[in-house]
C-alpha cells in the first residue's frame, strides 16, 4: 500500500486532535506516514501510532521558521516515498506549506476539504465552495493529491498501529531559512480584541433586559475568546458604550462567529454583521428574522441558555 | 437760503449716493465670479413677473406667519408710499412748492401717505415687541434670531423710525411754512393728517422760525434717508434691493423636489466622459453660480428656516441661516483675492495682505474632527469655512426652501458643497461609506443584494407577477402598473409589511401589476443626496434602462425618496414615466370604489408627513382622504404637519449616518406624535416609518409611550379596513 | 523600492453564482469586482508609496477581459500602473497554472516586494501567495496582520495560536496582507477618472513565454466533478431551548471548532 504523508503537530498538551483527524482520512488512502516537525517525544509517538500512523518521520532544525521547511521536508520524504496524498490541516501554516509541497510535486491541491476518500483509486475530496453555498467534489489526477483538510470535519478514530521512527535531516534551502520568527509574543489578555478585528463577537440586545444583565454576554465573549458587540437600542440605552455599536450606523463586522443574543435583527443591524461566517442566535421569539440568518438559533431565554452554554464550555475546556 | 438748502442737499446725496454705489458696484463685482447659473433659468420673464407679484408685492410666504408677516406687509408697502414722499422731499430741494403732478395736490394722496407712513411706525412697534420677546438672551437656540446680527437689525429698526418721523416733522414744518406756488395751494398736505400733528406742534413757533425748521428738517430727513441707504449697502437689509433680482432668478417652481444634475461652467457634466477642468460641486466660495452668491446676499437673517430646520431644532450645528451668513461672511472675506487682478498663473498681482492670503487659502468646508469648529451666536468657526458638521447634519428636509421669504436655495447649495467633499475629497461621515459600497456592489443600501428581493412577497397567498419570470421581454399589456417595491419595501421587515399591504390591496381592487424583481436596484437617492451624483448617475441609468427597455409608462411607489427621484430626477436621465405613489393610487380606488374599507378600525392616530412626499411633491391629500375614509379612524393632527411638517431624520442619507450630535431629530418629532395620544401613528414612507418605530420603541422602553401604540403606513390601517383577517398582528 | 500587487477580480459575493457546464465559476453571469480581501494589499501599497518606502507600485492581475475593472479599482485607489493577463486558454485554470503564469509575470514586470490579499474571495484557497514564492525562489511572509519595510527588510506580524508572531526577512519578498490591516480607503471620483489615464498593459500567455496546454481546464491537476447546491442558509438549524439549549449551542460550537 502506498504511503500517505501527513504533517501532524504536536504541542505540550499533545498531538492535536486535527492531526488525528488527518490520519484518520489518511487510513482510507492509504498507508499514513506522519511528519513530525520537532523533537519526537514517546507520548507523540504513541498517540501517532493509536490513530495508525506507521512511520512518525521526525523533523529536526525547524523551529524558528514559519513553513517553509517543513515543505521542505516534505518534498524530500515525498522524493523517496511517492506518496499518493500528503494531508494538512486547514490553517495559515498548512496552508503555506502544502502550496510550496504542491508546485515542488507538480501536484494537484484541494483545499479546506469536508472529506477525503479513495474511488477508484482516485484521491476524492468534498469541499464546501462560496462561503458554504454549494459542495463541490473533485478528484485529483496528479500522482500525489496534496489536500489541506478543515478541522473538525472528519471524526478521529483509533486504529492502533506500532510506528517505526525515522528522523529525517534535511538541508534547507537559503529560501527555506529566510524568513526567521525574530520574536513570539505571547498574547497576554489585555480585555478583549478589538470588535473589528475579532475572530468572535458575542453581540447582545434589547433582550438581556439590563446594564446588569449585559454581564453575560461580556463573560460568554471572554470565554470565547471574542469581542462583544450590541445593538443600537442597548448602546442608546447607555448599557454599553456607544463604540460597541454593530451595524448600520455603527460598526461593520465579518468575523468567523457571531451571536446574538437577544437580538431582532433588524436590517439595520444585519447589515453590520451579515457576512459573518457563522451566525448564532438565542431569541426567545421563534419569528424573530435574526433566525433567518442563522446557522445555529436556539429559541428562549437568554439568561437561561448563555450560562448553561458558558459552563459547557468550561467544562469542554477542562 | 434756497440756494444753501440746495447745495446742502446735493452734496449729501452726492456722497452717499456715491458711497452706496460704490459699494454696490463692488457687490456686483463679487457676484461677478460666480459661475454662470443653469441654462433656462432667466429665460421665463412671465414666471418671474408672477413671483415677483406673490413674494415680493404679494408678501406670500411672510404672510404665513401672521404677525410678523402683516408687520412686514405694513414696512413693505409703508416704505413702497413712503417713496412719493421721498420724492416730494427731493422735489423740495429745488422747489419748495413741488407737488407730484396729477395726483399729487390731491387730499386722498397726502392722507394714503401719512396712513402708510404712520403702518410703518406700528409695524416697527410690533417688531420691537417681537425682538423683545424672541430675544435670544431669552430664548437661546430656540429663538429664530440666535446667530443673527443683532446690533445692525436694532439700528436698521431705529433707522426706519427715524425715516419716518423726520419726513413727516418736514412736512409738518412745510405746512406752516408753505408759500402758494403756481399751481395753487399744496392741498394734498390737507389730507396729510399725520403731517398736520407735527404742524400743530410747530405752529406756536411762527412763520418764520418754521420755515426755517421746514429746511433743517428737509435735510434732516434726507440725511437720515441717504445715511440709511448707505447703512443697507453694507448690511443684512440688502435684502431690501437683492430680493426682487433672487426672487425673479429663483428656482421654479421652487427648489425642492429633484436636485439639479452637476453642472460646470452652466453646461452639464458628462459623468462618463468628464472634461478636465469641470468643477464637481462646489469646493471654493467662486464654485457657486452667481445665483447662489446672490442668495448669501440676499438673506434677511430673519431665521424662519432656522426656527424650522430638524437639525438646529435638535442641537446640530446647522442652521440654514447660519449657514447663508457664514457663506456670505467668507465671500466678503475672499473679496480681496477674489476681485485682485490676476496673472498668468492665476495668482493675483496686487499685494494682498496676510489676512486676505489667509481666507483665500482656507478651506470651504473644514475636516472632519475640527476642534476649533462650533456654531454659536457669532455663527460658524473652525478651519474651513463651513464646518463638517454643519455640512453633513442636513436631511435635505426642504423646510428652510419652504420657509424662505425670499426663494434662497439652501438645499441646492448643501448638496453642491457636498458634491465637491464626496467626489473631489471622499470626505464624508466615515458609517455613510458602507451604504455606499453596499449601492455599488449589492444594488441596496444594506448589502443585501438583488437574490433577496422577492423574499417580501413570499407570505403573500398571492402570486406577485415578476417581470421576466415568464420570459417576457417587455412588460404585457393587461399590466396597468408597475409596482416599484424599492429597497426598503424589498429588503426591510417592517418596510415589507407596507409592500405585502399595498400589493393586497391592489390585487383587492383587480389592479394588474407587476414587479421588477431582481431587476431593480437602489433609486440612488441616498448616493446623490450624499453629494455622490457620480454613483447616482450609475444606478439612474441602469435602473432606467432596465425601466425602459420593460417599457414601463405607469409606476407606483411605496417610498417617498424612490418616488421623488422616479418622478422628478430620472427625466434628467432619459427615464419619462408617470409615477404614483400609493397612497394617490389607493385613494382613487376608494372613491372609485374599488377598494372599500368597510371595517371599523378603532383608533386614534396621527399622520406625519414625509418631506419628499409633503414639501417636496406637495401630496398632502391624499393620504388624509384615505385616512378619513376608514370608519372608526379618529385622527389628530400635530401641530407642525402639512407644509411645516417636522422631518423624521432620514433624509438626505442621514440615515445611514451616526447622529451622535444633539438630540434625535426622531424622538423630537416621535414625541410631538405621542402628544396627539394616538393608538397608530402612520405615514407614507418606509424611512420615517423606521424612524418613528425606533422613537417609538425609545419612548415605550422609557415608560413614557404606552406598550400599545403602534406605528403604521396608511396602507396597512387601510388593509385592516378591507380585510382585516389579512393584517398580522403588526409589531412596533 | 517597487512593489508589485496581486489582484483578483472575483465575483460579486451578494449576487447569485452560477456554474457553467464544465463545472467552473461561470464569471461572465455575476458582476464582478476587486476581491475585497486583496484591497488591503492595496490600500497597503498606496499608503507605502505615500510614505516614500514605494517608488513604483503596480497592480497585476490574471482573468478575463472585464477583470481590468479590478484593476481600475485598485488604480483609483493609488499606484502608478497595472498589467492585466488575460488569455483564453487559462479558462478553468487550477492554482498550479494561476501561480505559474503570476510567477512569470513577474519576472517580466521585475519587483523588489510583492503583496498579496490572503485569500480570494471565490476559491478562498490562500495558496497563491505561497506557490509564486516558491516558484520565483524568493522569501515568504504570508498572512501579516502589519507590515513595516526599513532598508532590505520587511517585517510582518502574524497572529498565531497563543502568541504574535514577528516575522522578517529580506527583500526580494512576498507577503500577504490579512484584513486586520487597515481598510481601503474610498477613492473619490477624481481619483477615479485619474485611474483612467494610468497605463494597463495586457499580455497573453504567449507574451509571458508560456505554453498555453500546462494551463487551462485540462491541464489542471484537480477535475471537479460535481457541484451541487447546499441548502441555502436561511434554513440554519433552529432548536427550541428544552432545557438543552445550551449544551446543544455547545455542540454546535464545537463542531465547528469554536470551542
Ligand atoms: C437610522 C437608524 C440607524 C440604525 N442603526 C443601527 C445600527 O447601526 N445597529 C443596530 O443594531 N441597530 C440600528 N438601528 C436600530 C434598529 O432598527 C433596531 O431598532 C435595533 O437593532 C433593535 O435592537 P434589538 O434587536 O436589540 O432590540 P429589539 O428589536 O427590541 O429586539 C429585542 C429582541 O430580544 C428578544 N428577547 C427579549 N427578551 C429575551 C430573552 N430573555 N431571551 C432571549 N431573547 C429575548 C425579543 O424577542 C426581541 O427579538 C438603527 C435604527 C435607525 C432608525
Ligand atoms: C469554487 C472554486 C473552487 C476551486 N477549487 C480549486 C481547487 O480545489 N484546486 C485548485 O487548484 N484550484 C481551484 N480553483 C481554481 C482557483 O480559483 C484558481 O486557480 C486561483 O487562481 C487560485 O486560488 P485562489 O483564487 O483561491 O487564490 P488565493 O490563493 O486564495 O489567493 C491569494 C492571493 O493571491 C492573489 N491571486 C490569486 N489569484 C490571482 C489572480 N488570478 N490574479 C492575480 N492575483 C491573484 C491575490 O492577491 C489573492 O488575494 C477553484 C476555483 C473556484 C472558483
Ligand atoms: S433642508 Fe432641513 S435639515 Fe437641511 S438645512 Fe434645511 S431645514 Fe435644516
Ligand atoms: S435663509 Fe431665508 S428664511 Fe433663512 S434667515 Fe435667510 S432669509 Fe430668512
Amino acid at each position: 500500500m502506498s504511503e500517505v504523508l501527513v504533517l501532524v503537530e504536536n504541542t505540550p498538551q499533545g498531538i492535536r486532535k486535527s492531526s488525528l483527524e488527518l490520519l484518520t482520512a489518511a487510513r482510507r488512502l492509504g498507508s499514513p506516514s506522519a511528519v513530525l516537525c520537532g523533537a519526537a517525544d514517546d507520548a507523540a509517538v504513541a498517540s501517532l501510532g493509536e490513530y495508525g500512523a506507521a512511520t512518525v518521520y521526525v523533523v529536526p532544525g525547524t523551529d524558528g521558521y514559519l513553513s517553509v521547511p517543513a515543505a521542505e521536508a516534505i518534498v524530500d520524504i515525498a522524493g523517496r516515498t511517492n506518496p499518493v496524498a500528503v494531508l494538512v490541516t486547514s490553517g495559515p501554516i498548512g496552508k503555506d506549506v502544502a502550496a510550496r509541497v504542491a508546485v515542488r510535486l507538480g501536484a494537484g491541491i484541494v483545499t479546506d476539504a469536508t472529506d477525503v476518500r479513495s474511488e477508484g483509486g482516485v484521491v476524492t475530496t468534498s469541499q464546501t465552495v462560496v462561503s458554504g453555498q454549494w459542495v463541490a467534489t473533485a478528484q485529483v489526477t496528479s500522482a500525489t493529491a496534496v489536500v489541506t483538510v478543515r478541522p473538525n470535519a472528519i471524526a478521529p478514530e483509533a486504529a492502533p498501529a506500532t510506528p517505526a521512527v525515522q528522523t529525517v535531516d534535511v538541508a534547507f534551502s537559503a529560501a527555506a531559512t529566510g524568513a526567521k520568527i525574530t520574536a513570539s509574543n505571547p498574547k497576554v489578555s489585555t480585555g478583549r480584541p478589538e470588535l473589528t478585528d475579532a475572530a468572535v463577537v458575542v453581540s447582545g440586545g434589547r433582550g438581556v433586559g439590563s446594564e446588569e444583565g449585559f454581564g453575560v454576554i461580556e463573560r460568554l465573549a471572554d470565554s470565547l475568546g471574542g469581542a462583544v458587540g450590541a445593538t443600537r437600542a442597548v448602546t442608546d440605552l447607555h448599557w454599553v458604550s456607544h463604540d460597541l455599536q454593530v451595524g448600520q450606523t455603527g460598526k461593520t463586522v465579518a468575523p468567523s462567529l457571531y451571536v446574538a443574543a437577544g437580538i431582532s435583527g433588524a436590517i439595520q443591524h444585519r447589515a453590520g454583521m451579515q457576512s459573518s461566517k457563522t451566525i448564532v442566535a438565542v431569541n426567545k421569539d421563534p419569528k424573530a428574522p435574526i433566525f433567518q440568518v442563522a446557522d445555529y438559533g436556539v429559541i428562549g431565554d437568554l439568561h437561561k441558555v448563555l450560562p448553561a452554554l458558558i459552563d459547557e464550555i468550561g467544562k469542554r475546556k477542562g | 437760503m434756497q440756494m444753501v438748502r440746495f447745495v446742502l442737499g446735493l452734496v449729501m446725496t452726492v456722497v452717499c449716493l456715491g458711497l452706496a454705489g460704490r459699494r454696490l458696484m463692488f457687490l456686483y463685482r463679487l457676484g461677478r465670479t460666480g459661475q454662470p447659473v443653469e441654462p433656462g433659468r432667466t429665460s421665463d420673464t412671465g414666471a418671474a413677473v408672477r413671483a415677483e407679484l406673490a413674494e415680493v408685492a404679494g408678501q406670500r410666504k411672510l404672510l404665513r406667519w401672521t404677525v410678523p408677516g402683516v408687520a412686514h406687509f405694513m414696512v413693505f408697502w409703508g416704505f413702497m408710499v413712503l417713496l412719493f414722499t421721498v420724492v416730494e422731499a427731493f422735489g423740495a430741494l429745488v422747489w419748495p412748492s413741488f407737488q407730484i403732478p396729477v395726483v399729487g395736490n390731491w387730499p386722498w394722496f397726502g392722507f394714503v401717505e401719512d396712513l402708510f407712513a404712520i403702518m410703518c411706525v406700528l409695524a416697527l412697534a410690533i417688531f420691537v415687541v417681537i425682538r423683545i420677546k424672541d430675544a435670544p438672551k431669552n430664548l437661546g437656540r430656540r429663538s429664530r434670531f440666535f446667530g443673527s446680527h443683532l446690533g445692525p437689525a436694532w439700528f436698521v429698526l431705529f433707522m426706519i423710525f427715524n425715516v419716518v418721523w423726520t419726513l413727516l416733522a418736514f412736512r409738518g414744518a412745510s405746512i406752516n411754512a408753505q408759500e402758494v406756488g403756481p399751481s395753487g395751494k399744496m392741498r394734498f398736505l390737507e389730507g396729510a393728517f399725520a403731517s398736520q400733528w407735527f404742524a400743530k406742534l410747530f405752529e406756536p413757533l411762527g412763520q418764520h422760525t418754521n420755515e426755517i425748521l421746514e429746511t433743517v428738517l428737509l435735510l434732516l430727513s434726507l440725511a437720515v434717508l441717504l445715511v440709511f441707504t448707505v447703512f443697507v449697502t453694507y448690511s443684512k437689509h440688502l435684502h431690501i434691493f437683492l430680493s426682487i433680482p433672487n426672487v425673479a432668478y429663483a428656482r421654479r417652481p421652487r427648489a425642492l423636489g429633484g436636485l439639479l444634475p452637476v453642472y460646470s461652467n452652466g453646461k452639464k457634466v458628462d459623468f462618463e466622459d468628464p472634461g478636465d477642468d469641470d468643477l464637481m460641486g462646489v469646493g471654493k466660495i467662486e464654485d457657486f453660480t452667481w445665483k447662489g452668491l446672490l442668495d448669501f446676499g440676499t438673506c434677511t437673517e430673519c431665521g424662519r428656516c432656522q426656527s424650522q430646520c430638524p437639525a438646529w431644532n435638535t442641537g446640530k450645528p446647522l442652521s440654514p441661516k447660519i449657514l447663508m451668513m457664514t457663506l456670505r461672511d467668507h465671500a466678503l472675506a475672499k473679496a480681496p483675492y477674489l476681485l485682485a487682478t490676476k496673472g498668468e498663473d492665476g495668482e493675483p498681482t496686487t499685494a494682498l495682505t496676510d489676512a486676505d492670503k489667509a481666507e483665500a487659502q482656507r478651506p470651504l468646508v473644514g475636516p472632519e474632527g475640527d476642534e476649533t469648529a462650533s456654531v454659536d451666536e457669532h455663527g460658524a468657526r473652525g478651519v474651513g469655512a463651513v464646518p463638517f458638521d454643519m455640512l453633513w447634519s442636513c436631511t435635505t428636509c426642504g423646510a428652510c426652501v419652504e420657509q424662505c421669504p425670499v426663494d434662497i436655495e439652501h438645499v441646492d447649495h448643501i448638496v453642491d458643497m457636498r458634491r465637491h467633499q464626496v467626489l473631489m475629497e471622499a470626505a464624508f461621515p466615515e458609517e455613510a461609506g458602507v451604504m455606499l459600497n453596499n449601492l455599488e456592489h449589492a444594488g441596496d443600501p444594506w448589502g443585501r443584494g438583488a437574490s433577496a428581493r422577492m423574499e417580501w412577497a413570499a407570505p403573500l397567498d398571492f402570486e406577485v407577477r415578476q417581470f421576466g419570470a415568464n420570459g417576457e421581454e417587455t412588460i404585457p399589456d393587461d399590466v396597468e402598473y408597475l409596482y416599484w417595491v424599492g429597497c426598503a419595501g424589498a429588503l426591510d421587515d417592517t418596510a415589507m409589511r407596507t409592500a405585502r399591504a399595498v400589493a393586497t390591496l391592489l390585487h383587492e381592487a383587480g389592479v394588474e401589476f407587476m414587479v421588477l424583481g431582481e431587476a431593480e436596484a437602489c433609486t440612488g437617492d441616498p448616493a446623490r443626496r450624499m453629494g455622490h451624483e457620480f454613483l447616482f448617475q450609475m444606478l439612474a441609468m441602469q435602473n432606467v434602462e432596465t425601466l425602459n427597455t420593460a417599457g414601463a409608462k405607469r409606476i407606483v411607489v411605496t417610498c417617498a425618496h424612490c418616488f421623488n427621484t422616479l418622478a422628478n430626477e430620472y427625466p434628467q436621465v432619459g427615464g419619462h414615466y408617470e409615477v404614483v405613489h400609493h397612497t394617490t393610487l389607493l385613494a382613487r380606488l376608494v372613491a372609485e370604489g374599488k377598494i372599500a374599507p368597510v371595517h371599523r378600525v378603532d383608533a386614534a392616530t396621527t399622520y406625519h408627513d414625509p418631506c419628499y412626499l409633503g414639501r417636496h411633491n406637495r401630496i398632502f391629500t391624499a393620504p388624509r382622504e384615505l385616512l378619513a375614509a376608514i370608519p372608526g379612524l379618529r385622527v389628530t393632527e400635530m401641530e407642525r404637519t402639512k407644509e411645516k411638517s417636522f422631518c423624521c431624520g432620514a433624509g438626505g442619507a442621514r440615515m445611514w449616518m451616526d447622529e451622535n450630535l444633539g438630540t434625535r431629530i426622531n424622538l423630537n418629532r416621535t414625541d410631538e406624535a405621542l402628544g396627539t395620544k394616538p393608538d397608530v401613528v402612520t405615514a407614507a414612507c418606509p424611512f420615517c416609518i423606521t424612524m418613528l418605530s425606533d422613537g417609538v420603541s425609545q419612548r415605550q422602553l422609557e415608560g413614557t409611550a404606552a406598550e400599545t401604540v403602534q406605528v403604521a403606513d396608511v396602507a396597512e390601517i387601510l388593509l385592516r379596513s378591507v380585510k382585516p383577517e389579512d393584517v398580522p398582528t403588526p409589531v412596533s | 523600492m517597487k512593489i508589485v500587487v496581486l489582484v483578483k477580480y472575483v465575483p460579486e459575493p451578494t449576487a447569485t453564482w452560477k456554474f457553467a457546464p464544465d463545472l467552473t465559476l461561470d464569471r461572465g453571469a455575476v458582476e464582478g469586482r476587486l476581491s475585497e480581501l486583496d484591497e488591503y494589499a492595496v490600500e497597503q501599497a498606496a499608503r507605502l508609496q505615500e510614505a516614500g518606502t514605494a517608488s513604483e507600485v503596480v497592480f497585476l492581475t490574471v482573468g478575463p477581459a472585464k477583470a481590468v475593472d479590478g484593476l481600475r479599482k485598485a488604480l483609483a485607489i493609488g499606484g502608478d500602473s497595472a498589467v492585466h493577463v488575460t488569455d483564453a486558454a487559462m479558462h478553468g485554470s487550477d492554482a498550479l497554472a494561476t501561480s505559474l503564469v503570476l510567477a512569470k509575470a513577474l519576472e517580466k514586470t521585475g519587483f523588489d516586494l510583492v503583496l498579496t490579499g490572503m485569500a480570494s474571495t471565490d476559491a478562498e484557497m490562500s495558496v497563491v501567495p505561497s506557490m509564486v514564492a516558491d516558484r520565483l525562489g524568493i522569501n515568504q511572509a504570508t498572512f501579516a496582520g502589519a507590515l513595516s519595510v526599513e532598508g532590505g527588510t520587511v517585517s510582518i506580524k502574524r497572529d498565531s495560536e497563543g502568541a504574535v508572531l514577528e516575522v522578517s526577512t529580506a527583500l526580494p519578498a512576498i507577503v500577504s496582507i490579512t484584513d486586520t490591516n487597515p481598510e481601503a480607503r474610498y477613492p473619490a471620483f477624481k481619483a477615479i477618472m485619474a485611474s483612467k489615464k494610468k497605463p494597463v498593459t495586457t499580455y497573453s500567455l504567449a507574451d509571458l513565454g508560456v505554453d498555453a496546454s500546462s494551463v487551462g481546464l485540462a491541464a489542471a491537476a484537480v477535475k471537479v466533478t460535481s457541484v451541487t447546491p447546499t441548502p441555502a442558509r436561511t434554513a440554519g438549524t433552529i432548536v427550541p431551548d428544552e432545557g438543552e439549549g445550551g449544551a446543544q449551542l455547545a455542540e454546535f460550537l464545537s463542531s465547528r471548532g469554536f470551542v
